[in-house]
């Protein structure tokens, strides 16, 4: 029932337990093959690939630290980037947000996947993690709807950003 | 928005990363708690500015302050589904909608604004109401200051 | 032998005993009188012909296909468990969640989307209807483009029980029901669930829908599709800490949900509402520590003559109740304890047991387009479709 915890400091604990950010098999884009990775088996590694040392990783990995929730094809391999749609998709300002932790500034970022919409899948880099994902029943946690449905196109999913909206601790 | 230090000296990544600026060492701005809890909670579907999407999420932008001005405006706002089902605790609640109508009215707050407490939130908010749609568009007609639904 | 004869060999009708023998006999005579350079010559197949299917069978289903690659060309694949030939599929749009199959057999009815250009364009959502007998469209019904777009659940539409009115969830994110008549075949209403989700029916006009807070919706209709009336119970699911997933199943009067961590909670229709029944657990305290838990997408199966409880398991840590598992773990729904263990020869996230006295279970999974068949009574794997579909996802038995 509400009222329980704090949702930040829920969230804090679960972070804190959950450094290996594993992958796990939810959501609305399922856990399709044995997707990209050793996953869990990777260690997050600053890559030659634009991102900052304060930003460290790949995000056209799985393991990028703000995918700590992300369900869905990464827009960094589709055309796009990290927080940005491939060309020609329409970005859908309804979503679900999240926090991950960022391990090179140990901060907790609130993290908004906002999808790009109105073209078929990507198909590439699809990556599923659903820290304290819920049932449809409680739709602003649940990973199992297709939130290009709030979009301005429609329901066509194409792939999936991880913007950052703010530190929450 | 790309931010932090960008440690250029030692890495590879310089030529890459030459076109963006060097910024010095910038001091974290934590997102206010209830920002940040309605970001978390209520920002995904009403927005950054609670514009939410027309015929799917209404706007609190023109709302809000109707609303948080009658006793029956003020329990709807605590008893919609989004706001009474969260996770927050009651607490949590009223400082979240507190913010809401002060960061997000389209209108000014009135100097007589009365912030809504925990223990309002808790008088109200169970059980969640289910016929929004029908509850929010008989209150914003019947409000003394007519506002679009 | 005649041509009929031959026809009907070629199909693998029944032909009696008699009948073939008599065919063979007739080839053979006709080989020997044409002699030493005779050589049996098929005769030309008319053209045009379409199977039709057999006669139907308890030990079918339908494997519902989300596409999951391609959403827009969501499938629906019909399976004969004893002989594991597809008999036939139905193309079924974008983001499909699954069919429906009325008690009274020879329609199915299913919810589906369209894009006018295949991803965008304008939207038109439907209900088609098949003939079940020759899986051919016969009726479409236009419903508001609001059907809910998420990962396949049973609970996305469902008939009441006396198959008059199909309900569908929408979710734009506003959450409703479409209330759509059979008998007349026309869209009737939406019915507003805020806060609520999904459709679960428990009597002949009543179902209920589950609510963020942890309580049920239930909705009982007139006979114009209307609400006569709307309850909610207490909050009972404890929504942060051990939510119920929302694939339950039914059996009789009771629907059957598991939590995340594995506990079973029934819930009981009654004349006035549905009853929250006392909870038991699906693992001992031994099992827990072994981290035991249930996972899939359907991850749920019910056997309602022998009373037996059929759930995909798996060892992981939380938030993995949906993962694959690679066993199924059978409970005696009096007893509440555990009768069988069968093992699965693929990960599997979603299965389904035919209702007949000697079922068959079936399973798939997401990850591999992949039916397999077992016998659900002694756990004998007996046979797979390999390939089926693309993602098969939601298993349903007509």
């Amino acid at each position: 029932m509400p009222g329980m915890r704090s949702s930040i400091d829920a969230r804090v604990e679960r972070l804190a337990r959950d450094v290996a950010q594993r992958v796990s098999r939810r959501s609305f884009i399922g856990g399709i093959g044995a997707l990209m990775f050793g996953a869990a088996s990777v260690p997050l590694l600053p890559v030659a690939r634009g991102e900052s040392p304060a930003d460290p990783g790949d995000p056209q990995t799985c393991e990028y630290w703000r995918h700590c929730a992300i369900d869905g094809f990464l827009c960094a391999c589709c055309g796009g980037s990290a927080h940005s749609c491939p060309p020609g998709t329409e970005p859908s300002a309804i979503t679900w947000v999240g926090t991950c932790h960022n391990p090179a500034d140990g901060h907790d970022y609130i993290i908004s996947y906002n999808d790009c919409c109105g073209k078929s899948e990507c198909g590439r880099c699809l990556c599923n993690r659903n820290e304290d994902d819920k049932p449809l029943y409680m739709p602003f946690k649940s990973n199992d709807y297709n939130w290009c449905a709030g979009s301005k196109v429609g329901i066509s999913y194409h792939c999936s950003t991880a913007r950052i909206v703010g530190i929450a601790k | 928005m790309k931010r932090g230090a960008a440690d250029v000296a030692g890495f590879g990544v310089a030529c890459v990363c030459m076109a963006m600026p060097l910024w010095a060492e910038q001091p974290v701005v934590l997102t206010s708690a209830a920002q940040a809890n309605y970001m978390l909670n209520c920002m995904g579907c009403h927005l950054p500015d609670g514009s939410g999407a027309a015929g799917k999420v209404p706007s609190v932008r023109d709302s809000l302050v109707t609303l948080s001005s009658s006793a029956a405006g003020r329990r709807f706002l605590v008893q919609v589904p989004g706001a009474s089902q969260s996770p927050l605790t009651d607490l949590e609640l009223a400082q979240v909608l507190n913010w809401m109508v002060r960061n997000l009215s389209a209108r000014a707050v009135p100097a007589d604004f009365i912030d809504f407490t925990a223990a309002e939130v808790a008088s109200h908010r169970r059980p969640p109401l289910v016929k929004v749609r029908e509850t929010r568009a008989s209150l914003l007609e019947s409000a003394p200051d007519q506002i679009a639904r | 032998m005649s041509t009929s004869e031959h026809h009907a060999a070629r199909r693998g009708d029944g032909i009696r005993p008699r009948g073939r023998a008599a065919a063979c006999t007739a080839l053979a005579l006709a080989a020997s009188v044409c002699g030493a350079t005779a050589r049996a010559q098929l005769p030309p197949d008319p053209a045009g012909t379409i199977e039709p299917l057999p006669p139907a069978s308890p030990h079918w289903v339908w494997v519902n296909d989300v596409a999951f690659f391609a959403f827009p060309d969501g499938r629906a694949f019909l399976v004969d468990g004893d002989s594991g030939k597809m008999l036939g599929m139905l193309s079924t749009g974008y983001s499909f969640t699954g069919v429906v199959a009325p008690k009274a057999r020879g329609l199915i009815y299913s919810p589906e989307s369209y894009f006018s250009r295949g991803t965008r364009g304008t939207r038109t959502d439907v209900v088609t209807i098949y003939d079940a007998t020759r899986l051919v469209p016969v009726a479409e019904i236009e419903i508001p483009p609001k059907r809910a777009s998420l990962m396949p659940m049973p609970g996305a539409q469902a008939l009441t029980d006396d198959d008059r009115f199909l309900l569908i969830y929408n979710y734009t994110p506003a959450q409703s029901l479409t209330v759509v008549d059979t008998r007349s075949r026309k869209f009737v209403g939406e019915i507003e669930i805020a806060g609520c989700a999904l459709v679960y029916p428990t009597g002949p006009r009543t179902f209920f829908s589950i609510c963020g807070d942890g309580a049920l919706l239930v909705t009982t209709l007139t006979d114009e599709g209307k609400v006569a009336r709307s309850a909610r119970t207490a909050a009972f699911i404890d929504v942060l800490n051990d939510p119920l997933t929302e694939k339950g199943v039914r059996r009789g009067d009771t629907w059957l949900f598991a939590s995340f961590e594995g506990v079973l909670r029934p819930l009981r229709s009654t004349p006035t509402g549905v009853e929250v029944d006392p909870t038991w657990p699906l693992f001992t305290p031994l099992e827990l520590t072994q981290h035991w838990r249930t996972g899939g997408l359907q991850h749920l199966a019910v056997h309602g003559g022998s009373g037996r409880l059929f759930a995909i398991v798996h060892q992981g840590g939380p938030e993995t109740h949906k993962d694959l598992g690679e066993q199924i773990w059978v409970y005696d729904l009096v007893s509440h304890r555990r009768v069988q263990t069968i093992a699965m020869r693929n990960k599997v996230g979603s299965i389904q047991v035919s209702q007949d006295p000697q079922p068959l279970l079936f399973a798939c999974s997401l990850e591999n387009n992949r039916l397999d068949i077992y016998d659900a009574t002694s756990g004998k794997y007996l046979r797979s479709v390999d390939p089926l579909g693309l993602t098969p996802t939601v298993l349903v038995t007509p």
